[in-house]
C-alpha cells in the first residue's frame, strides 16, 4: 500500500513516516501543498494522509484540486483546528477521514487501511480469498486460520492483490505500490516476491495472466 | 446636597418651571397694577365728577351764606348707606348726601391743601367701613370750602376680583400650557439619548453590530465615536481570538509530533506521558471553545440556513461511518434559517450528529421545527439511549460516560453553552427511535 503523505512539520512527517513503513506502508513525503499536490497528480497512491495547514497551497486546496482533476484516492485529514466547520469543509472538498492533532499513530495506520480496504470495494473489515483472509483493520494475513508471516515486500504484493482479489493487476500497479518514489526498481523484483508468496500460500491461489499481470483468486483455473 | 438634579431632563424642566413661574407671577402682578388703576381710576373719575358737579351748584345766596342747586344724587349716591357719599364743609354750611342720611364719614389723616384738582384720602364710614376718599379744598367767593366725595373699598375690590379671576386662571393655563410644551420638548429633545441606549443596548445583546440610523447633528459625533470604538472592539476581539486559535494550533502540531515520537520509542508503555499528551490537548481543546464562547458575537449577527448545512453534515458522517452504513434521514423545510453563526451551528450539529453517529445502530433522524420565534433541531438514533442519571452526568464538563470512546467529552456541555449564549436550549430525552433525542432550540432567522 502506498500512501502520500502531505505534512509540513518534519518531525512531524518523519515520524509518521517511520511509523507507515513500520506498518508495511508505502511512503512518499510532500512537505508543502505544492509538491503534494503534484505528487497525487502524477503518482498512484492507495490513499493520502493531508494536512490543512499547509504552506503555498493549503490542504482543502490540493484536495480541490484533486477531485476535481478526477482523482478518487481516499484522503485522510489531519488537522489541528477541531472545529466541526473546518472538518465539514474538509469533507465537502473531498476528504473521506479525518484526525486532529494530536492523534494516536495506531489510530492513523487504522484508518488508513480502512480507507484502502473501502476505496477497493469491500465493505467489511474481513476479506477472505480461498484460504487467505486479510484482516484489513490488523492488516494481518492468515493462512486458513493461521496467522501468515510476511515480509515487508511480500505484504505489499499480497495486500495489493487481496484488496482487488478476483481482478488483474498490472504489474506496473504492483510495483508502483512496493516501492518507495525514489527507490531502484528492478523491474524483475515483483516476479520474485510473486514466487516467494506462492511458496508461501501456495501455487494455485496467484495466477499469471500472460502480458497482464497477476490474479489472486479462490478458484484457480 | 446639591439642588440641581442629576437628570437632564430634571435640569431642563427645573429651569423651565422657575422661569415659567417667574415671567407669568410678573405678567399676572403688572396685570393686577394696571386693572387696580384702571378700577381705581373708574372710581375717582366718578367721585371727581361729584365733587365737579357739587361745586358747580354752589351759590352765595342773598344773605351771603352758600347754598346748593339741587344736585343730581343719580345712583350710586342715593342708596343709604352704601359708602358712596359726599359732604361740603365750609364756615357755616354743612352739607351732605342723602345717602348718608343723619351719619358723617370721616377722613383718615389731616385734610388736604388747597389743590386746583382733587387728591385721595382714605376715610370711614358711619359703620366704619373702609372707603376711598376725593377731596378737594378750594376758594369761593372767599370762603374756604371744602367738598368730599367718598366711595366704599369693595368698589375698586370687586371689579378688580371680578377682572382678576378670569385673568389669574388664563395664567395657569397658560402656565400649564408652558409646561406640557416644556415637557414635550424636552422628552422629543431627549430622545435621540434614550433611543442611542436602546441602540447600544442591541448592540450589547448582539442583536445589532453597530449604531445605525440618521442622528441629531448634535448626537452623531457621539455616536461616530461609539461605532468606531465598537468596530475597534470587535477588531481587537478578532485578533484575540485569533491569537488563541494560533496559539492553540501552533502547539497542536508540536504535539502531534511528541505524541508519535514517544509512541515510537515506547514510552507509552510508562503509561504515565500518554494521559500528559492527552491531557494537554483536551485542554487546549477546551480552552480553545471557550475562548470562541466567550468571544461569541450574539444572534442577530448571521443568519444560517439549516438544511444545506445539515446536508454538509450529513456528507461528513456518511464517510466518518461509512462502516457502520448508517441511515440518515433528514426532515427540515428548506426556508428554515437560524439566528446563528454558521461555525457555531457546526459546532452544535456536529457534536450532536457525531454521538446520533457513534451511539445509532441503524437509523439517525435530523428534524427541525419552528416554535414561535425559535426553531427546534431533534437529533435522534436508534441506539440504546441514555438513563435519567446518565443524561446529566453528560451535561457536565469534562464527564465522560465512556472514557474508551472518545468525544463524549464536553462537547454536550459546549453544545449547551452555545446553545444558552444563543438565547436557546439544549435538552436530552428519549427517542421515538428508541435511542436519543438531542433538541437544541436556537433563535430563528427572519
Amino acid at each position: 500500500m502506498k500512501i502520500l503523505l502531505v505534512e509540513d512539520d518534519h518531525l512531524l512527517a518523519d515520524a509518521i513516516g517511520r511509523a507507515l513503513r513500520a506498518e508495511n506502508f508505502v511512503v512518499d513525503v510532500a512537505s508543502n501543498g505544492e509538491d503534494g499536490q503534484h505528487l497525487g497528480d502524477t503518482e498512484t497512491y492507495d490513499a493520502a494522509v493531508l494536512d490543512l495547514g499547509l504552506p503555498k497551497v493549503n490542504g482543502v486546496a490540493v484536495l480541490r484540486a484533486w477531485r476535481s482533476a478526477g482523482r478518487k484516492l481516499p484522503v485522510l485529514i489531519l488537522t489541528a483546528r477541531d472545529g466541526w466547520s473546518e472538518k465539514v469543509e474538509g469533507f465537502k472538498a473531498g476528504a473521506d477521514d479525518y484526525l486532529v492533532k494530536p492523534f494516536r499513530m495506531e489510530e492513523v495506520v487504522m484508518r488508513l487501511r480502512a480507507l484502502v480496504r473501502r476505496a477497493a470495494g469491500h465493505a467489511a473489515p474481513l476479506i477472505v480469498c480461498g484460504p487467505i483472509a486479510y484482516d484489513a483493520q490488523l492488516g494481518a494475513f492468515s493462512l486458513e486460520g493461521l496467522p501468515l508471516r510476511l515480509t515487508a515486500l511480500e505484504w505489499r504484493v499480497l495486500s495489493c492483490l487481496m484488496l482487488r482479489k478476483e481482478h488483474v493487476v498490472a504489474r506496473r500497479d504492483i510495483l508502483e505500490r512496493v516501492y518507495d518514489g525514489d527507490a531502484e526498481v528492478d523491474s524483475n523484483s515483483v516476479e520474485v516476491i510473486v514466487a516467494r508468496l506462492r511458496r508461501k500460500i501456495g501455487h494455485g491461489l496467484i495466477e499469471t495472466v500472460r502480458g497482464l499481470g497477476y490474479r489472486l483468486t479462490a478458484e484457480p483455473s | 446636597m446639591t439642588l440641581i438634579p442629576r437628570s437632564l431632563s430634571g435640569r431642563l424642566l427645573s429651569v423651565a418651571l422657575a422661569l415659567i413661574l417667574v415671567a407669568l407671577l410678573a405678567a399676572g402682578v403688572a396685570m393686577y397694577f394696571a386693572l387696580h388703576r384702571f378700577v381705581q381710576g373708574q372710581v375717582d373719575g366718578r367721585l371727581d365728577g361729584q365733587i365737579l358737579s357739587i361745586r358747580d351748584a354752589l351759590r352765595v345766596t342773598p344773605d351771603g351764606s352758600l347754598s346748593l342747586d339741587p344736585v343730581a344724587n343719580g345712583p350710586p349716591f342715593d342708596r343709604q348707606h352704601a359708602g358712596w357719599y359726599w359732604k361740603v364743609m365750609a364756615p357755616g354750611v354743612d352739607l351732605r348726601s342723602p345717602s348718608l342720611g343723619s351719619d358723617d364719614f370721616s377722613l383718615v389723616g389731616p385734610l388736604p391743601e388747597y389743590r386746583p384738582k382733587p387728591v385721595t384720602a382714605d376715610g370711614t364710614g358711619p359703620g366704619d367701613e373702609p372707603l376711598r376718599v376725593r377731596a378737594q379744598r378750594f376758594r369761593f367767593e372767599d370762603r374756604s370750602v371744602f367738598i368730599s366725595s367718598s366711595a366704599p373699598r369693595h368698589a375698586l375690590e370687586g371689579p378688580l376680583r371680578e377682572a382678576m379671576t378670569p385673568v389669574a386662571l388664563t395664567l395657569v393655563v397658560l402656565a400649564l400650557a408652558l409646561m406640557g410644551g416644556v415637557l414635550l420638548q424636552v422628552r422629543l429633545g431627549l430622545r435621540p439619548l434614550s433611543q442611542l441606549t436602546e441602540d447600544l443596548q442591541r448592540v450589547r445583546t448582539g442583536r445589532a453590530e453597530r449604531i445605525s440610523g440618521a442622528q441629531p447633528s448634535e448626537v452623531a459625533p457621539l455616536v461616530a465615536e461609539l461605532n468606531t470604538l465598537l468596530d475597534q472592539n470587535a477588531l481587537n476581539l478578532e485578533r484575540a481570538r485569533r491569537h488563541v486559535a494560533n496559539l492553540a494550533h501552533g502547539l497542536k502540531t508540536p504535539l502531534a509530533t511528541l505524541a508519535v515520537i514517544m509512541d515510537e520509542r515506547g514510552w507509552y508503555a510508562d503509561g504515565r506521558l500518554r494521559p500528559l499528551v492527552m491531557t494537554m490537548d483536551r485542554r487546549i481543546r477546551h480552552h480553545l471553545s471557550r475562548a470562541r464562547l466567550a468571544a461569541l458575537g450574539g444572534p442577530e449577527r448571521a443568519r444560517t440556513l439549516l438544511a444545506p448545512r445539515v446536508a454538509d453534515h450529513i456528507g461528513a458522517f456518511g464517510k466518518l461511518f461509512a462502516d457502520k452504513g448508517l441511515i440518515y434521514e433528514i426532515d427540515i423545510a428548506t426556508d428554515i434559517a437560524i439566528a446563528c453563526e454558521a461555525q457555531d451551528l457546526d459546532e452544535l450539529l456536529g457534536n450532536l450528529l457525531d454521538n446520533a453517529s457513534k451511539w445509532a445502530r441503524r437509523r439517525v433522524v435530523v428534524g427541525a421545527d419552528r416554535v414561535g420565534p425559535m426553531v427546534e433541531i431533534t437529533i435522534e438514533d436508534d441506539g440504546p439511549g441514555l438513563s435519567d442519571q446518565q443524561a446529566v452526568d453528560v451535561m457536565r464538563a469534562g464527564h465522560r460516560l465512556d472514557e474508551s470512546a472518545p468525544g463524549y467529552g464536553f462537547g454536550l456541555p459546549i453544545t449547551r453553552e452555545l446553545a444558552e449564549l444563543y438565547g436557546g436550549a439544549f435538552a436530552l430525552g428519549r427517542s421515538e427511535l428508541g435511542g436519543l433525542r438531542a433538541g437544541v432550540t436556537l433563535p430563528a432567522a427572519g
